[in-house]
């Protein structure tokens, strides 16, 4: 009796059900070099398993572990990955007035807009909207849970922040307009990586005295939207899919 | 959204471990993987919201970690490949039979599998997933995982026996 690689491997990885287990089984007594093969399969997988079971004894970096804990990132954390000499940089965590103080700085550096809109989006308990990284913006906070979770069609106007459209770009990417009511302030966000980029932010024009839709997006606003939709803004029910999904578009 | 946060970090942290063995399967070193498993913790406290509750944490966190280093590796080209591996600390020891060297030379083979082969090798054979787990955690479907967990082997086989064989490049 044949049997290939795959049913051989799935044999040796306890995968198969019973039947073709005993089958095997039965086939092993009887073939040795069915055994041998069987057999690699063990070893290999024995091999691997062992090769990285010394890292579950070794201690977990602190620093690691506080931010596991949920330690919000010091300043340095959000600097580009992969270099070696970045993550050591991280052990210690600034107090947050100067790491405010610095995320205004680069944001200023990055955006014309930049010290006015930081100012407009903290607000005094500090709860940060948005975060600067790599030049980007990244929604933070009540935005970036807004922009999760909140449906334009359920909101109430009492919400901190208002979605408005919710469309996807000719990537498949989906993109949601919004509005900080309090800060005054109005962008576009992309979802990208499994998170909120914020390609523009901008002064939000008083709307008209109806809480309940976020008034008309600023004009840098609109040509964002302008420039990366693709058919029809998302309804209701598409909407409410889209968010269901967790925004994530199908890798290929 | 119902989650407590304090219940959240700890059972992030008790996870901690075996994140890091899966950043160091898909990594050249520890020091990268930590790096990976810091942005990993990271991103899943930014999107707890999307975590269904009485889902499986370690699931879900593998899944983001998959994602991670997907884009890691799109961002950054194949740089890291190139990287050698001299400031790992993980050079191979005197002793053939030392763990370090049987890390490090997996973990070399391993680095030369296309991604998508390594991912399932890490999530199968490492990690201990069952084929229909780790097929949800890369979201294809089984006899995908199947296939690449079947080639990934092969390759890796291949790698190690020429190593064993005293072929250390």
């Amino acid at each position: 009796m044949n049997y290939d690689d795959e049913m051989l491997m799935a044999y040796a990885d306890g995968e198969l059900d019973e039947v073709l287990r005993a089958e095997i089984s039965a086939a092993i007594t009887r073939d040795p070099v069915l055994a041998r093969r069987v057999e690699a399969h063990r070893a290999l997988r024995a091999e691997v398993a062992g090769a990285f079971a010394t890292v579950l004894k070794q201690p977990v970096p602190e620093q690691l572990a506080a931010r596991a804990r949920g330690a919000a990132p010091a300043a340095a954390a959000e600097a580009p990955r992969g270099n070696v000499v970045q993550f050591p940089a991280r052990t210690t965590r600034p107090p947050s007035t100067p790491w405010r103080a610095r995320e205004w700085l680069a944001m200023a550096a990055s955006l014309v807009l930049g010290v006015f809109i930081t100012w407009k989006l903290l607000t005094p308990r500090d709860a940060t909207l948005v975060a600067v990284r790599d030049g980007t913006m990244v929604a933070r906070g009540a935005l970036a849970y807004a922009l999760d979770r909140q449906l334009a069609s359920q909101q109430t106007g009492a919400e901190p922040v208002l979605i408005g459209l919710t469309f996807k770009t000719p990537e498949g990417q989906y993109c949601r307009s919004f509005t900080v009511t309090a800060a005054g302030t109005a962008g576009l966000a992309c979802r990208t990586s499994s998170e909120w980029r914020i390609p523009v932010i901008d002064a939000a024009p008083a709307s008209g005295g109806d809480m309940r839709r976020a008034s008309a997006p600023p004009p840098v606003v609109l040509q964002a939207i302008d420039a990366r939709i693709t058919g029809e803004a998302l309804d209701a029910a598409a909407e409410e899919n889209a968010r269901n999904a967790g925004w994530d578009i199908a890798r290929p | 959204m119902t989650a407590v946060p304090e219940e959240i970090g700890e059972s992030i942290v008790a996870l901690l471990p075996r994140l890091r063995r899966f950043a160091r399967a898909l990594s050249r070193n520890q020091h990268d993987a930590d790096d990976l498993t810091q942005t990993v913790v990271e991103r899943a406290w930014r999107n707890l919201a999307q975590f269904r509750a009485g889902a499986n944490l370690a699931a879900w966190m593998f899944g983001i970690m998959k994602n991670v280093w997907i884009d890691n590796r799109r961002a950054h080209g194949r740089r890291a490949e190139v990287a050698l591996p001299e400031d790992s600390g993980e050079h191979p020891a005197v002793s053939p039979v030392d763990t370090e060297t049987t890390l490090w030379s997996v973990s070399e083979a391993m680095s030369k599998l296309p991604e998508e082969q390594r991912l399932a090798v890490a999530l199968v054979l490492v990690e201990g997933l069952s084929y229909k787990e780790a097929a949800e955690v890369l979201e294809v479907p089984i006899g995908t995982l199947t296939s690449r967990l079947a080639r990934g082997r092969t390759a890796l086989a291949a790698a190690l026996s020429g190593e064993e064989r005293g072929a250390v490049t």
